[in-house]
């Protein structure tokens, strides 16, 4: 298949790793994060990461959207959806992430009527086909699906749609990479850029990181030899004494991004003041809610929900590795109490979650590695 | 024709979730509704919002949660 086989070619791969290994200085450790879970997801997958020299390091990010959303905006979803005649809709991997009392899924086998669906567009389509129930839309994610649930509710809105209406839970890319870069914890050399976050907000966004901080940035690609490519650039750059943003994923990314998301977006969101994200905490302007002229379509205004903050189980070390201080074997309950098919922390519920993605892939390597 | 499986999300990857999309061709554009059918490499098919992108019938399209983000080189 034209733009997959060619970026997952083994000789090309082992050519890279090679010019890797040719530009890493002896001596000096390298810690480079893929902001990503998309990435981190690819790099247990392909084993990206054992065909790097022992001093770069791969440090896991906190752009798994399904990672970061606290319990308590679970909690909420899950009281919306035991409302009364409320039809529930979210995407797949939102059933199974834990609120303190269950996840959707449970709730759903407790009788709410709880759907998953592909898009916010089929969630607007099961509305208009029942008229007489209220259908929620429980959105998540960053600027990558964002767009799709601005598009929908501008659809509902046009359309009149009256008995559909959202729980935005819409995060924004920036404002956590800040948090970590002014967090005392993590000290890294470089970041791998979110590649599809980055064909809606464009590769710009990202520019503050060499000049307020000083590393460099470059926006990269799915397959094993985009994020092997991305790696060597960053090592170029730092090797010559170089700081910038640099756009590996030409192929997809445009510099300016999808100028008609980013207006559609401001005019159905605007920035929440704060918003907690799981193992981060509260940061400010984060998150987006819906606009006052899409207020009628707000599900958090339509229905009471608790509202409350929940704190993570004490077991769970999410938080840790979300912000890459800790590899996911090195949490406690990694692998025995928390395993994808009873997850204890958000991590090991997405496939792109560092926990389910190394539970699913690296485990097996490193089990090797050890015997 | 195929549709797609909701459950896939399930599987190796959620496409709807993370910050991966896919790959999908046109096959029919209704302009009126803003919408178009779309095949995924594998031949299942989805409506997809294209909102956000010129699309016509042969184009590929990077797709998340059911909407065209940018329309890829043709292949």
């Amino acid at each position: 298949m034209r733009y997959v086989d060619e970026f997952r070619d083994a000789d090309l791969g082992r050519a890279l790793a090679g010019e890797i290994l040719a530009t890493v200085e002896s001596g000096r450790h390298y810690k480079v994060m893929e902001v990503c879970g998309g990435h981190t997801h690819s790099i247990y997958k392909y084993g990206v990461d054992d065909l790097l020299p022992e001093n770069v390091e791969l440090v896991h990010g906190p752009g798994c959207p399904v990672c970061v959303i606290p319990m308590g905006r679970v909690d909420d979803g899950i009281a919306i959806a035991h409302e009364p005649g409320v039809i529930f809709t979210c995407f797949g991997d939102m059933m199974r992430v834990p609120g303190s009392e269950g996840t959707l899924m449970e709730a759903k086998a407790r009788g709410a009527d709880i759907r998953m669906v592909y898009s916010p567009l089929d969630a607007l389509r099961l509305a208009k086909e029942n008229p007489d129930r209220e259908v929620v839309f429980f959105a998540i994610g960053f600027e990558t699906t964002a767009p799709s649930t601005a598009l929908t509710l501008r659809r509902a809105k046009a359309e009149g749609v009256s008995n559909f209406s959202c729980v935005c839970n819409h995060v924004t890319i920036v404002p956590p990479l800040r948090a970590l870069l002014e967090s005392p914890d993590l000290r890294l050399d470089g970041f791998i850029g979110p590649g599809h976050v980055s064909t809606v907000v464009g590769a710009r966004p990202f520019q503050f990181i060499p000049a307020d901080h000083g590393k460099p940035v470059v926006v990269a690609g799915f397959e094993p030899l985009d994020i092997l490519q991305a790696i060597h650039m960053i090592l170029l750059q730092l090797r010559d004494g170089r700081c910038e943003v640099e756009n590996q994923y030409k192929r997809v990314v445009p510099w300016e991004g999808n100028l008609k998301a980013l207006e559609v977006m401001s005019e159905v969101f605007e920035l929440r003041p704060h918003f907690e994200w799981r193992g981060l905490g509260f940061i400010s302007q984060s998150a987006l809610r819906l606009s006052d002229d899409y207020a009628d379509l707000d599900a958090e205004q339509r229905f009471s929900a608790p509202g409350v903050r929940v704190a993570d189980p004490k077991a769970c070390q999410c938080g840790e590795v979300l912000k890459g201080v800790i590899k996911p074997w090195e949490c406690k309950v990694f692998g025995t109490a928390c395993t994808p098919e009873h997850a204890i922390g958000t991590c090991m519920v997405s496939p792109e979650g560092a926990c389910a993605a190394y539970y699913n892939y690296g485990r097996f390597a490193r089990e090797r590695a050890v015997v | 024709m195929a549709e797609h499986s909701p459950a896939a999300c399930f599987d190796d990857h959620c496409i709807t979730c993370g910050d991966e999309g896919i790959a999908m061709q046109v096959v029919a554009v209704d302009e009126v509704r803003g919408l178009a059918l779309c095949e995924e490499p594998e031949g299942a098919r989805s409506t997809i919002e294209i909102g956000l992108v010129d699309a016509a019938p042969g184009d590929r399209l990077l797709v998340h949660a059911g909407t065209a983000l940018v329309r890829l080189e043709s292949a």
